[in-house]
């Protein structure tokens, strides 16, 4: 054994000892709280439809429309703008080995519309309208204001829920087609004033390459992401616990669970929409 | 039945009982809040349930109108098995029943009018001038007239408690459960709110279930004591003898011998 290592003010880490059966357990912990989170999601989703066919809110689902959509769309637009800008001076200096700069067009555009512009704009909008609605639900949950719909004889969940998680379902769409546009707009400033290419000869590549069914692969991809981010939101709001702390953690939490659900959820939807496209 | 009418006759008479706890157990998780818990509560009474913090006095109020569901035994209001109703028809209990909460618990984004006219709308009333009517008289019922633009984040304390209390009788409950009404206000604000419980009792015949651990307020205020202690109701009966109770953890909370905190 050596000398002793002399004291300093940084304590030394315990020595990692591989204790299977502790593993074991904080594995077991894991999925027993995933399961109970994807069963809270389930019922969650269940009470919706009830909710919603016994009595549907309309005025409050437009309302969140307002927040959800109109007001995400800076975000979306600054994303997809300089994402599709990127991307072409990517494609550009990989393509011009080739000689084939000239391309950069086809192959931002298919990326774009069936990839890049679910995704991020589904990541980002997730983590800024998932996060408000957790620490909206959350604050109201904490000063009582949930019970207190119930005690007045009203369903928080159509109150509540069914209006975030229609808004966010529908307006995620409508976001990733404007994200769409904006992308390929991005890329057509940066190809045709890097490579010299005319806009028309830019519009006629993307024409030419991506077809509908490109497109609504992107589409279907984003209600489901919508539908994630707001049912996420709303679960992480209605379950928080431990007053302003639980809302800054549920916050937390639901952000990256959102972002980590988009996109394993892409992945399985990819599979699923692929062999259709 | 026309939502906006008069509260409808009551089919009990005062000194009836009409709400009854039986042998209620309530745990969450591991820690154990009621193991047999009973009490009755009567037409037309206003009793305080006291006990220390922690010992689940909210939680009573709560499983009364089914925000919370007790683990076993029986828990029946105005003869309705509230531990078996289903959300859909705690409803209806949740009607008759209305509640102050801790905080006041009203909905931020809305105003002072939209917050009282909650109830009435979730419950049909339909048209703008009878609900506005209703409000205003609500308020004036409180000593609020005139708020009904201003947000919550305008309101005083007192005057939150004030505009929950209006929010809790728009709809002409038969009972009002105030779950610690005078915590963290000033004396001239628990004097007042003191005053309108009584005034609720007196001009509404409501029954009133009280918790607290304001002792002078309990006094002011109540016909009947229930002590919470140990996970039971260890004691009630009227103010006038809750001095000479029998049980001595009753005197040493009257005598402030029990904490609070």
């Amino acid at each position: 054994m050596g000398a002793p290592l002399p004291e300093g003010p940084f304590k030394l880490a315990p020595p990692l000892v591989f204790a299977p059966a502790e593993l074991a357990r904080a594995i077991g912990e894991r999925l027993v709280g995933f399961l109970s989170w994807l069963g809270a999601v389930s019922m969650l989703t269940g009470r919706c439809v009830v909710s919603a066919r016994h009595r549907f809110e309309l005025g409050l689902t437009v309302s969140q429309m307002y927040y959800i959509g109109i007001q995400s769309f800076s975000i979306t637009f600054l994303t997809a703008a300089f994402v599709g800008m990127i991307m072409t001076l990517q494609f550009q200096w990989g393509l011009e080995r080739f000689g084939a700069a000239l391309y950069a067009g086809k192959l931002v555009s298919l990326s774009f519309v069936m990839e890049l512009g679910p995704t991020l704009t589904a990541v980002l909008v997730g983590g800024r309208v998932g996060a408000g609605i957790t620490a909206e639900l959350g604050s109201m949950a904490v000063t009582e204001q949930i019970d207190a719909i119930r005690a007045l004889g009203a369903d928080p969940v159509g109150k509540l829920v069914v209006p975030r998680v229609v808004a966010a379902t529908l307006s995620m769409p409508v976001l990733v087609m404007i994200a769409n546009v904006v992308g390929i707009t991005g890329a057509m400033i940066i190809n045709t004033t890097a490579v010299g290419i005319t806009p028309r000869f830019f519009m006629d590549q993307v024409v030419t390459t991506v077809d509908v069914s490109e497109l609504m692969h992107g589409v279907i991809k984003s209600f489901f992401f919508g539908y994630f981010i707001g049912i996420i939101g709303c679960n992480g709001g209605l379950n928080i616990r431990g007053g302003t702390v639980g809302v800054g953690s549920g916050t937390t939490r639901t952000v990256v669970t959102t972002s980590i659900t988009i996109l394993i959820g892409d992945f399985f939807l990819t599979k699923v929409l692929l062999p259709f496209t | 039945m026309d939502p906006t009418a008069n509260p409808p006759a009551r089919e009990y008479a005062p000194g009836d009982p009409i709400i009854r706890f039986r042998d209620v157990y309530k745990a969450f998780g591991r820690n154990v809040i009621y193991t047999g818990l009973d009490l009755d509560v009567f037409a037309g009474e206003t009793i305080t349930v006291i006990g220390g913090s922690g010992e689940g006095k909210s939680v009573l109020l709560k499983c009364l109108i089914g925000l919370l569901k007790a683990d076993s035994g029986s828990i029946t209001a105005f003869g309705h098995e509230v531990t078996r109703l289903e959300e859909r028809d705690l409803q209806q209990i949740r009607l008759r029943i209305g509640m102050l909460f801790q905080g006041a618990a009203l909905f931020d984004s809305l105003t002072v009018r939209d917050n009282i006219a909650y109830p009435l709308v979730e419950h049909s009333w339909k048209d703008p001038a009878l609900i506005d009517e209703r409000v205003g008289e609500v308020l004036e019922l409180v000593g609020l007239p005139g708020v009904e633009k201003m947000m919550p984040a305008d309101l005083s304390g007192g005057m939150k408690k004030r505009v929950g209390l209006a929010r809790a009788i728009a709809i002409h409950p038969e009972v009002i459960l105030y779950d610690e009404p005078t915590t963290g206000l000033d004396p001239s604000n628990v004097k007042r709110i003191n005053r309108l419980i009584r005034d609720m009792q007196d001009k509404l015949q409501v029954t009133s279930i009280v918790v607290t651990h304001d002792m002078a307020s309990a006094f002011d205020i109540s016909d009947r004591f229930a002590m919470l202690y140990d996970k039971k109701i260890v004691w009630a009966g009227r103010t006038e003898d809750v001095h000479d109770a029998d049980v001595e953890v009753v005197k040493n909370f009257i005598a402030g011998n029990i904490g609070t905190a």
